[in-house]
C-alpha cells in the first residue's frame, strides 16, 4: 500500500509497475490519444443565463466520454471554471451550483458511466473490483486518466476563454481532484468531499460499509488474492500525491464514515497536503451536510474570484 | 431557511382529479393480468455470514423486466417483515444488507431507467421527469410507479415473506414513490418518506432554479402551449393526492433548506396523509443530507417492524 512497502506486480508490458510508472504509461496514453472533442449546444436545457452544451472526447483505452458544459452569456475574457469531478454512480446529470451564471461549469463523466458507456457500463456496486486483482485490468483506473482528460477537454471546449479553474468531487470524484491537482499546475483550489482512500490501507479495514465494502465482499470471496488487491491498489498513492497538490485544497468528512472517507485517512490527507483546510463533521457518508455545502460554495466563489 | 409556519402557510393549487382512483385501479388491473416472472439468483459476492443476497427480476408494466437488490436474513426461515425500498431519481439502488442481521428482508428497486433495468426504456437523467408528459397515458411515472407496486407483488410471491408485514421507505424520489406506493397498495403497513421529491409539481418548479424540478421549466420554455397539458398530466401522480389515499401510518422527513425538494411542498403531501402521520423537521439541513436522518428512520422502521409482530400475533 501507499507510504509502506508493497508487491510490485508484473505488467503486461513486462514492467514492474509502480505509482510512478502507472502516471507515466497513463500520460503516454493520453499524449497518444487524440481528444477528437465535440460540442454541441443544447437548446432544450439552456438557461436564460447561460448556454448548455453536451460535450463528448476521447480518452484512453478507446472511450469516448461525455460532459455537461455551461458558459454565462455575454461573457468576455477570460471566465473562471469549475470543474465538476465524476460520482461514484451511473447517473451523470446537470449538476445544480449557483455559480453557474458568473463562471464556466463542466461536469464530467468517467468511462462506464451513463452517455461514457459506449465502450463499457460500469455497475454500481461493481465498478470498484471489476479486474482489481490485477492492475492491467482494474478498470477504476481508467478513471484516473479520465480526470486528466476532463481538464484537456474543459481547455479545449473554445466557447469561452478559461481563467481560474477549480474542481470539485465527492467520494470517487474528491479522489480523482486531489489526483488531477497534483499533476496540473492549471488547477487553482480543489473542494474534496470525502474523498476515497484508494491506495491507502483504511480502504482495506474490515467490517466497512459501501462504497469501499466492495472490497471486503471481493476478498471475502476470493480471500487467496488479497495480495494481488492489496499490490493493485497501491498502484495509487494518495498521500504522496497530496504533498504534490500546491493549490488550496478544502477537504471534509464526517466523523462517523465507514464507508466512503474513514476519518484516519482525511486526517493524514489533510496533515499532507500542503494548503488544506480540513473540516470534520458529525456526519457519516453525508460529510458535512448542508452546512458544508454552504461554506464549499462561498469558498470555491471566493476562489474563482465571483463575487 | 423555511420555518414551520412557512410550511403551515403554503398552499398548493394542486387538486385531485376526478377519476384518479379509476386511473389507478385500471393500471393495477391491467398489471394483475400481466405475469410477474419473479426470478432470484443467489449472488455469492455481496452475500455474508448474516444475509443471503439475491438479483431479482420481475415483470412491470408493458412487459419490462425491473431488477432489484434482494436481501434475505441467513439464519432462519421466515417468513419475515419486509422493507420495499425505492430509489432516489439519481441514486443508484441501496444495498441495504443492515437489515438482514435484524430478521428484516428487503427489496431495493431499480426502477425503469435506472441501471440494469434500463435495457428497453431508458429516457436519461435529465430526461425521466418529462419523457410522455404529454399524456397520463404516456407520462413515464406511470410506469415507474407500476415498478413500485410490482415491487409489492414480488415480495408477496415469496413464501420467507410476512405478506402481512410489508414496510416502504426511500428519500427524494424515492420519498415520492414511497406516499405512491403506499397510496394504491393497501398491503404496505408503514412507511417513511424523506425529502420527498414528485409533490407539488406547479410550485416545486416555480420555487427553485435545481434539476430535477428545472427539468419542467425546461420543458415549458420549449413548449409553452403545453403548460395546461403537462400539469393536467402530473395532477395524476402527485405525491399530494397519493397522500390522502394512506391510510397506514406514514413519516415525512423535510430539511428546511432543501434546495431540491422545497419544504413547502414536502409538508403539503404530510399535511394530506389521512392516516397516523408523523413529520420530522431537520433545520439546518439540505436536501438528503440531515445528519439523524438515518438513525431516525431506522429506529422507526424497527419499532414498527416489532409492533407488527405483537399485533399478527394477537390477531
Amino acid at each position: 500500500m501507499a507510504g509502506a512497502a508493497h508487491r510490485c506486480i508484473e505488467s503486461g508490458m513486462g514492467r514492474l509497475m509502480t505509482p510512478a510508472s502507472f502516471w507515466d504509461r497513463t500520460e503516454a496514453q493520453l499524449a497518444e490519444t487524440p481528444l477528437d472533442l465535440s460540442i454541441e449546444l443544447d437548446t432544450f436545457y439552456s438557461q436564460p443565463e447561460y448556454d448548455v452544451y453536451q460535450v463528448r472526447y476521447s480518452t484512453t483505452g478507446g472511450h469516448r466520454l461525455y460532459a455537461w458544459l455551461s458558459v454565462p452569456k455575454d461573457v468576455t475574457g477570460p471566465v473562471p471554471a469549475l470543474l465538476r469531478m465524476p460520482d461514484y454512480a451511473s447517473v451523470h446529470d446537470i449538476i445544480y451550483t449557483s455559480l453557474r451564471q458568473n463562471a464556466v461549469v463542466m461536469n464530467a463523466t468517467h468511462r462506464g458511466q451513463r452517455n461514457g458507456d459506449g465502450a463499457y457500463r460500469a455497475s454500481y456496486p461493481g465498478l470498484l473490483t471489476d479486474g482489481i486483482a490485477d492492475g492491467e485490468s482494474w478498470v477504476l483506473l481508467g478513471a484516473y486518466a479520465d480526470a486528466l482528460r476532463a481538464l484537456d477537454a474543459l481547455m479545449a471546449q473554445g466557447r469561452a476563454e478559461i481563467g481560474n479553474v477549480a474542481l470539485w468531487g465527492t467520494g470517487l470524484g474528491g479522489s480523482l481532484a486531489l489526483a488531477l491537482a497534483s499533476r496540473r499546475s492549471r488547477v487553482g483550489a480543489v473542494a474534496a468531499d470525502t474523498p476515497m482512500p484508494l491506495g491507502h490501507p483504511s480502504a482495506l479495514e474490515s467490517g466497512l460499509g459501501y462504497t469501499l465494502g466492495e472490497i471486503g465482499d471481493f476478498l471475502r470471496l476470493y480471500p487467496e488474492r488479497r495480495a494481488d488487491v492489496e499490490a493493485t491498489l497501491g498502484l495509487l498513492d494518495p498521500i504522496g500525491d497530496a504533498s504534490r497538490v500546491t493549490c488550496p485544497v478544502l477537504l471534509s468528512v464526517g466523523r462517523f464514515d465507514r464507508g466512503t472517507s474513514p476519518v484516519a485517512f482525511a486526517e493524514q490527507l489533510g496533515e499532507t497536503l500542503p494548503n488544506c483546510d480540513l473540516r470534520l463533521y458529525d456526519g457519516a457518508s453525508e460529510g458535512g451536510g448542508h452546512i458544508h455545502a454552504m461554506a464549499r460554495a462561498a469558498w470555491l466563489a471566493d476562489r474563482l474570484e465571483i463575487s | 431557511m423555511a420555518t414551520k409556519a412557512d410550511l403551515e402557510a403554503f398552499r398548493t393549487s394542486v387538486t385531485c382529479p376526478d377519476d384518479f382512483d379509476d386511473f389507478w385501479s385500471g393500471i393495477l388491473g391491467h398489471l394483475a393480468k400481466e405475469p410477474l416472472e419473479p426470478s432470484v439468483t443467489h449472488d455469492l459476492m455481496r452475500s455474508n455470514d448474516e444475509v443471503k443476497v439475491y438479483q431479482a427480476t420481475y415483470r412491470s408494466l408493458d412487459g419490462l423486466e425491473i431488477f432489484g437488490w434482494y436481501s434475505v436474513p441467513a439464519a432462519g426461515d421466515g417468513p419475515f417483515p419486509a422493507i420495499l425500498v425505492l430509489p432516489g431519481y439519481k441514486s443508484e439502488p441501496a444495498l441495504r444488507r443492515d437489515w438482514g442481521r435484524k430478521g428484516v428482508a428487503v427489496l431495493s428497486v431499480a426502477v425503469r431507467g435506472k441501471l440494469p433495468s434500463s435495457a428497453e426504456f431508458n429516457p436519461g437523467y435529465p430526461g425521466l421527469l418529462t419523457h410522455g408528459i404529454e399524456s397520463r397515458e404516456t407520462y413515464s411515472y406511470r410506469g415507474v410507479i407500476s415498478d413500485c407496486s410490482r415491487g409489492v407483488d414480488f415480495l408477496l410471491s415469496r413464501p420467507e415473506i410476512d405478506s402481512d408485514r410489508i414496510f416502504c421507505s426511500g428519500s427524494s424520489q424515492g420519498g415520492g414513490l414511497t406516499l405512491a406506493t403506499a397510496g394504491i397498495r393497501a398491503e404496505i403497513r408503514g412507511g417513511v418518506s424523506g425529502y420527498p421529491f414528485l409533490c407539488c409539481y406547479p410550485e416545486s418548479m416555480k420555487m427553485l432554479r435545481s434539476y430535477p424540478y428545472d427539468e419542467l421549466s425546461c420543458y415549458l420554455r420549449a413548449n409553452p402551449e403545453r403548460e395546461a397539458q403537462m400539469l393536467e398530466t402530473l395532477r395524476y401522480f402527485d405525491g399530494v393526492n397519493f397522500a390522502t389515499r394512506i391510510k397506514c401510518p406514514m413519516v415525512v422527513g423535510v430539511a428546511l433548506e432543501d434546495e431540491v425538494c422545497p419544504p413547502e411542498t414536502s409538508y403539503a403531501a404530510y399535511d394530506r396523509l389521512a392516516g397516523e402521520r408523523e413529520l420530522w423537521l431537520f433545520p439546518e439541513s439540505g436536501h438528503g443530507n440531515a445528519h439523524d436522518y438515518p438513525k431516525q428512520e431506522t429506529a422507526w422502521l424497527e419499532q414498527r417492524i416489532a409492533a407488527s409482530k405483537a399485533e399478527w400475533a394477537v390477531s
